[in-house]
């Protein structure tokens, strides 16, 4: 299928969508900001029939609290997680995560469904939300189901998506007032790169000086999906976080990590950037506890 | 071929193209708007820069059909010769441009940034609004200088024009 010769499809309401999707014979894909998506079509990997132009779809750009947790529509582009004063507040990490994500124009473009659908192992909005135990709401014409983050993804670039669902909602846990997180991130460069390593952390503080009661560490990039660091976790809760225990807490992440080498780094590199990393985001993490 | 209608620098107009031509290139071939320019192809460089509903994007990620009935606003529609725009102005008067390939694109970003803000920036705020520009000969210098230049003048007339 030549560029020229693909079609469009621009749906006004996530009914029309589903419809098509199920109903539509020719071969289709979902586009919302396209920055993955215009790049592998580019690369000759996206040759659809027909592009579903999602950017109409207003009723999936929302971020809103309900009961269960924090909703957050696909459509959001990052640029609207980094302005929002509830995401500010109480999911500071998934904030610090979309930061960090390309430039400006990026950060316009992209949203949290694609960077999800997509499923990139250096994906950075992914670690973010492993540790605000996100929920992912898929949708298809007949059904709706939700499903935990850890159970979304199937391997690198693999998700449990079929060709007729789309994301229609991302649920996370709102971080209570004794909550803290950070998203840390190396790249080959500051603004534009792709993660060589990344980690996001959050912990749930006690009464006692550096007192951590639980917390969560999600490394991305260094495995062929998210690598939750249990072992890591549960040293968190041993004694305060003071800078013994969180280089102890750091040097165990080495041993936590399954990276490759690639272009971007080797993967002896990568376990020690882990550990470093994990150490730098401890560090600030305990800073800012401190100043509060 | 499907008939797309573009509010291209506050003009109407109506194209005929694939709807899955990028941006970039529906304003270069069909619209004749060749500011914007090609460089990477794949969001990395921001010498494609354009406005769309008031935020800067890539034109070359974006789709045409995807932008139909949005407002899009080039480099062109910033000023011209005889008519330049503050931030245009300020990088002829600090000399921040060499070869000029990566300057429509940045004089789009640095436009946007510098609107949204009411102070003059520090080179760290300009570097981070920036980054999604890539220049390969002025070393960024001057630059930001200009960014500096155009913010302070902008204020000194009583802050953004729009
Ligand atoms: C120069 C550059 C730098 C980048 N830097 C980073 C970075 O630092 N960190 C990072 O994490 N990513 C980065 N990216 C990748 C990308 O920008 C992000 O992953 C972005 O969030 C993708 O969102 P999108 O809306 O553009 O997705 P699209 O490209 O529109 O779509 C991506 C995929 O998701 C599917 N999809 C989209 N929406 C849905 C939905 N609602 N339901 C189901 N499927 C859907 C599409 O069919 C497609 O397969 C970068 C990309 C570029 C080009
Ligand atoms: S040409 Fe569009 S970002 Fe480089
Ligand atoms: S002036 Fe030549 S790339 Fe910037």
């Amino acid at each position: 299928m030549r560029v020229s010769e693909m079609d469009m499809y621009s749906p006004s309401t996530v009914e029309e969508c589903l419809y098509f999707l199920h109903e539509e014979e020719k071969s289709s894909r979902l586009l919302a900001g396209g920055t993955d998506a215009v790049v592998r079509m580019k690369d000759g990997y996206f040759r659809p029939e027909i592009w579903i132009n999602l950017k109409r779809l207003d009723e999936l750009r929302f971020i809103s609290e309900a009961e269960n947790g924090i909703h957050i529509g696909p459509l959001t582009t990052h640029t609207d997680i980094v302005k929002s004063e509830l995401l500010q507040e109480k999911a500071d990490v998934l904030v610090g995560a979309s930061r960090e994500v390309g430039a400006v124009q990026l950060q316009n473009m992209g949203t949290l469904g694609g960077n999800l659908a997509t499923a990139s192992p250096a994906g950075d909005m992914i670690p973010a939300l492993y540790v605000l135990d996100a929920k992912i709401e898929i949708s298809s014409f007949h059904d709706k189901k939700v499903v935990p983050i850890h159970e979304f993804f199937t391997g690198p670039g693999r998700t449990v998506l079929k060709q007729d669902e789309m994301i229609t909602n991302i649920i996370i846990q709102p971080q209570g007032e004794n909550e803290i997180g950070i998203f840390e991130k190396l790249g080959p460069r500051k603004a534009q790169s792709i993660s060589i390593v990344n980690v996001a952390i959050n912990l749930k503080m006690g009464e006692n000086p550096r007192e951590c009661l639980s917390g969560k560490i999600a490394f991305g990039s260094v495995g062929p999906t998210i690598i939750r660091s249990k072992k890591c976790e549960r040293m968190l809760t041993l004694g305060p976080l003071d800078e013994t225990a969180i280089q102890n807490i750091a040097g165990a992440a080495w041993k936590e990590v399954m990276p490759i080498s690639d272009v971007r780094g080797s993967a002896k590199y990568r376990r020690s950037m882990a550990s470093a990393l994990l150490e730098r985001g401890l560090h600030r993490l305990m800073q800012r506890w401190d100043e509060r | 071929m499907k008939e797309i209608q573009l509010k291209v620098n506050g003009e109407e107009v109506s194209i005929k193209s694939p709807p899955a031509s990028t941006l970039l290139d529906v304003l270069r071939d069909e619209l004749d708007l060749i500011g914007a320019k090609e460089c990477c192809g794949k969001g990395e460089c921001g010498s494609c820069s354009v406005e769309v509903d008031g935020e800067v994007v890539c034109s070359c990620l974006m789709l045409v059909g995807q932008t139909e009935n949005t407002n899009i606003t080039t480099v062109e529609g910033i000023g011209q010769v005889g008519g330049m725009d503050v931030m245009q102005q300020a990088f002829v008067d600090e000399g921040a441009t060499q070869c000029g390939y990566c300057t429509p694109g940045i004089i789009v970003s640095a436009k946007a940034f510098i609107n949204s803000i009411d102070h003059i920036p520090t080179d760290d705020e300009v570097k981070t609004a920036l980054g999604g520009n890539l220049c390969r000969c002025t070393g960024y210098t001057k630059i930001i200088k200009a960014v500096q230049t155009a913010a302070r003048r902008q204020l000194a007339a009583g802050g953004a024009p729009g």
